[in-house]
C-alpha cells in the first residue's frame, strides 16, 4: 500500500481542470481572461491497440498450472519471438509517454483560452 | 521583495490575482508553500479577507499562459497543505481576477452564504483517493484460466504470424477488456463494501488506463481518518500481487463540493 499525500501530475490534472469552483459562476466582471494551456491527461488509447496490447500480454503469459507440459514449451518458444518483435517496443513507448514524459507530450497540448469583456 | 512601486497607472493590466481556494477568515498558510511562479519574482501567496471569508491568492501575469507543470502542481501543493488542517473550497485551476478588490467585492461579498455553509460542511472533513491498477499478468492470468473460451483463442495464436492472426488477436483482446471491466466493477464493489463504512460519501470513479483497476473518492470525517486508513491497509493487504492500492491525500475536497446555486440576484 502505498500513500501519497499529493499523487502525480496525472492525478493532479485529472481533479484542478475537472474539479473545483469556477471563476466564472461567481465573477463577472473583473474576471481576467488568461490563456490555459492544458496538457489533455487522459491518455486515449485507441480500444483496438489496447485490445492487440492484452492479446500480446497473454499470449506471453506463462500459465504453470493448467496441464500440458509440451502445449506450454510450445508456447513458451513461440511467445519469445514474438514478444520481440515491435508491437511490445511500441507499447512500452505509448505508456512511458504517457506516465513519465509529460513535457515531451506538450506537442500534443491543448489549448482553451477563455476571455472575458475587457 | 524590494517593491519601487511605479502606481503610473490607475489599474494595472500587466498582473491579476489568481485564486487558489477560500478560506475561513483568520486562519494562518501552512509556510514553504510555492505559488504559482510569476515573472523572476519568487512571488507570495496571501490572503484576501472580506467578513468571515477569505481566499487565497497570489500575483500571476496576466500575458503568460498558465499550465506548465509547475503551474499545475503549485495550484494543488498550495490547496493539499492547507486542507491538512482548514476547510478549503478549492477553485478550479486557472481563476484570475483583475485585482484583490475584485476578489473581495465580486466573489467573496456576493456570495458570502454559499461559501460560509459550504466550508460549515466541509469542517472536520478530509477527502482521500483511492486508485488501483492491476498486476498485468496477474489478471491476464486469472481471466485466462477461468475462462476456456479464451483459452482456446489464445492457443489459436500462439505462433501464428502476426499479421495473419491480427483479427483473432483483436477478439482475444476484447473478450480480456471485456472480463476486465467485470473485474473492475466487482472490485470498486468490493472498496465501497470494504471502505464506505467509515465515509460520509463516497463516489466510484472512472479508473482509467488499461490496468486501472479502482479509483474512488471518500469523503472522511477527521475522528475516522485512522479506521479509514486501517481499512484501506487491510484492503491493500488482501489484494496484495493482484491489485497495487494507492492512498492520496488528504486533499482539498474537490469531489464533495456542495452545490452552488445561482443567487437570486443573478437571475434576475
Amino acid at each position: 500500500m502505498q500513500k501519497e499525500p499529493q499523487g502525480g501530475l496525472a492525478e493532479v490534472l485529472d481533479l484542478i481542470l475537472d474539479k473545483g469552483l469556477v471563476i466564472d459562476a461567481f465573477v463577472k466582471v473583473s474576471l481576467v481572461g488568461i490563456e490555459l494551456i492544458t496538457i489533455d491527461a487522459r491518455i486515449v488509447v485507441a480500444s483496438v491497440d489496447t485490445y492487440l496490447k492484452f492479446a500480446e500480454a497473454t499470449n506471453r503469459l506463462d500459465l504453470h498450472a493448467k496441464g500440458g507440459k509440451d502445449l506450454g514449451e510450445f508456447l513458451g518458444g513461440a511467445t519469445e519471438g514474438v514478444t520481440q518483435g515491435g508491437a511490445k517496443g511500441k507499447t512500452k513507448g505509448v505508456l512511458d509517454a504517457g506516465k513519465e514524459k509529460w513535457d515531451e507530450v506538450r506537442g500534443e497540448r491543448q489549448s482553451q483560452s477563455r476571455r472575458d469583456k475587457a | 521583495m524590494t517593491s519601487t512601486e511605479n502606481t503610473t497607472q490607475a489599474r494595472d493590466t500587466t498582473r491579476g490575482s489568481y485564486i487558489y481556494g477560500i478560506v475561513p477568515a483568520g486562519i494562518r498558510i501552512p509556510d514553504g508553500l510555492d505559488p504559482i511562479p510569476h515573472g523572476d519574482d519568487a512571488g507570495q501567496l496571501g490572503l484576501v479577507t472580506e467578513g468571515n471569508l477569505a481566499a487565497v491568492v497570489s500575483d500571476v501575469a496576466a500575458d503568460r499562459p498558465l499550465g506548465t507543470r509547475r503551474d499545475l502542481m503549485a495550484h494543488e501543493a498550495v490547496l493539499n497543505a492547507i486542507a491538512q488542517e482548514i476547510p478549503v473550497l478549492p477553485m478550479r485551476f486557472g481563476a484570475v481576477v483583475t485585482d484583490d478588490d475584485a476578489v473581495a467585492e465580486e466573489l467573496l461579498a456576493p456570495h458570502q452564504d454559499y461559501f460560509v455553509r459550504a466550508l460549515e460542511q466541509l469542517k472536520g472533513h478530509l477527502e482521500f483517493r483511492l486508485r488501483g491498477d492491476y498486476d498485468q499478468d496477474a489478471v491476464l492470468s486469472r481471466i485466462v484460466e477461468a475462462d476456456p473460451r479464451i483459452q482456446q483463442m489464445r492457443e489459436k495464436i500462439a505462433g501464428v504470424d502476426e499479421d495473419a492472426s491480427y483479427y483473432d488477436r483483436i477478439r482475444l483482446g476484447e473478450a480480456i477488456s471485456n472480463a476486465m471491466d467485470q473485474f473492475r466493477a466487482d472490485d470498486a464493489q468490493a472498496c465501497v463494501d470494504a471502505l464506505s463504512k467509515f465515509a460520509v460519501a463516497t463516489e466510484v470513479k472512472e479508473a482509467g488506463g488499461e490496468n486501472g483497476a479502482v479509483h474512488l473518492a471518500f469523503l472522511v470525517r477527521t475522528d475516522n481518518r485512522s479506521d479509514f486508513e486501517r481499512a484501506v491497509d487491510d484492503l491493500g493487504d488482501e489484494w496484495s500481487g493482484r491489485v497495487e492500492l494507492r492512498l492520496i491525500g488528504p486533499t482539498a475536497a474537490f469531489d464533495f463540493l456542495p452545490e452552488f446555486d445561482a443567487p437570486d440576484e443573478a437571475k434576475a
